[in-house]
């Protein structure tokens, strides 16, 4: 075989053989992407589930709690007896945690609607708004770390 | 609207919240203070961006529903970082339930008796009252108490933007770093803004301020009909 011809076919061997591990290599990276989405997606509608679980038992039970937080204590309870594990819902539970502050900014914006009312007793509502914040942010904080602080103490020197 | 109004208006309100968002952590990064906390940051930018696009919180609605839609499932997810923190948080109950009855308990009393140094209506003072319980609960005792619903719905959002902002900052100064301490008072003034605002510090911290608002929405609704009548009237 001329040399010219067999530099040929290995030359297209080799642009081959490089096609097809770079779609060997998207395919795999494929099959990764959709592995995960449906991952994710599968954690949110078990985190869904238990949020609608948790509307629905407050409505039958008639009680003035969110259900969120009904969905809350009922997902503690189901890790504490070992029926879910934090591996189940854990990529995206805590991506949705991190980003929590993010799904609140569509309900402060109604705000807009509001400016009206606002204004028109400024001083008052801002004074009475502030300053109870601040004393509650002060008493909650403060008082539970001095107690805190104690316990461990105590713990410490039995 | 038409169906494809709708998704366009979605589309657009997502972008936009989502972008305010993103700048809102950058900026957070570059220059650290109360005023780019992300829900007081991003909430300006995008209530600037609607008025100066000429779009009415009503056409933004679209957007609102699908974001908040996740809402509830990510404050289920509470329950993971307080399940992986249980010792620490159980250890702790007794002091996280005095601050906390100490905390939901003196802001009802200092917010009451402002509004009626400052001669506001008796609805308009039980509604400020009860602002630290969350929208759902807040709007529950209202009805009990004679409150506004519809004004204590605003201030309760008020005070978890208020909350959310300055409250790290407030327990910067009064040297609180316990980070149960942080997420409990968080949670119990601020709701859930307060708590999102304590899961962006620690991730324990969010979840104690997630039980707090729970907790200090169930003491703020015992403790409302009984308090708010001897402060107001």
């Amino acid at each position: 075989m001329p040399v010219a011809a067999e530099k040929i076919i290995y030359g297209a061997q080799d642009v081959a053989g490089a096609f097809r591990e770079r779609t060997f290599d998207l395919l795999g990276r494929s099959s990764e992407f959709t592995k995960i989405t449906l991952l994710l997606a599968s954690q949110l509608l078990g985190l869904w589930a238990l949020n609608v679980a948790g509307d629905w038992l407050v409505g039958v039970l008639h009680v003035p709690v969110p259900g969120n937080l009904v969905g809350l204590v009922a997902l503690y309870a189901l890790l504490s007896l070992g029926i879910v594990k934090v591996s189940w819902f854990d990529p995206l539970g805590s991506w949705l945690i991190k980003h929590l502050a993010f799904f609140f900014i569509p309900i402060t914006v109604g705000l807009m609607d509001a400016a009206g009312f606002l204004l028109s007793h400024v001083v008052a509502i801002a004074v009475a708004l502030v300053a109870s914040a601040a004393v509650g942010l002060l008493l909650a904080g403060f008082i539970s770390q001095v107690l805190a602080g104690k316990m461990a103490r105590a713990g410490d020197n039995p | 609207m038409s169906p494809v109004l709708t998704v366009a208006a979605g589309a657009f309100g997502i972008s936009l919240t989502a972008g305010a968002y993103a700048l809102s952590l950058r900026a957070r990064r570059y220059y650290a203070s109360p005023f780019t906390t992300p829900v007081l940051f991003s909430t300006v930018i995008v209530i600037a961006v609607l008025l100066a696009a000429g779009v009415s919180f009503e056409d933004y609605g679209p957007a609102k529903r699908a974001i908040t839609a996740v809402l509830g499932p990510a404050t289920v997810a509470l329950a993971l970082p307080l399940y992986k923190n249980r010792q620490a948080f159980f250890q702790n109950l007794v002091p996280a339930g005095c601050g906390l009855i100490a905390g939901s308990l003196g802001t009802m009393i200092v917010a009451a008796l402002i509004a009626r140094a400052f001669g506001l209506a008796p609805d308009v003072g039980s509604s400020i009252a009860i602002k630290s319980a969350t929208v759902p609960i807040a709007v529950e005792i209202a009805k009990l108490i004679q409150a506004n619903p519809a004004l204590t719905a605003i201030f309760v959002v008020v005070t978890g933007m208020i909350g959310a902002a300055f409250g790290p900052w407030l327990l910067d100064r009064a040297r609180i770093t316990n980070p149960l301490s942080r997420g409990l008072a968080l949670g119990t003034i601020s709701h859930g803004q307060g708590t999102a605002q304590a899961a962006t510090e620690n991730e324990f911290a969010g979840a104690v301020a997630g039980v707090a608002m729970g907790l200090g929405a169930i003491c703020t609704s015992l403790a409302a009909p009984h308090l708010i009548p001897l402060l107001v009237w």
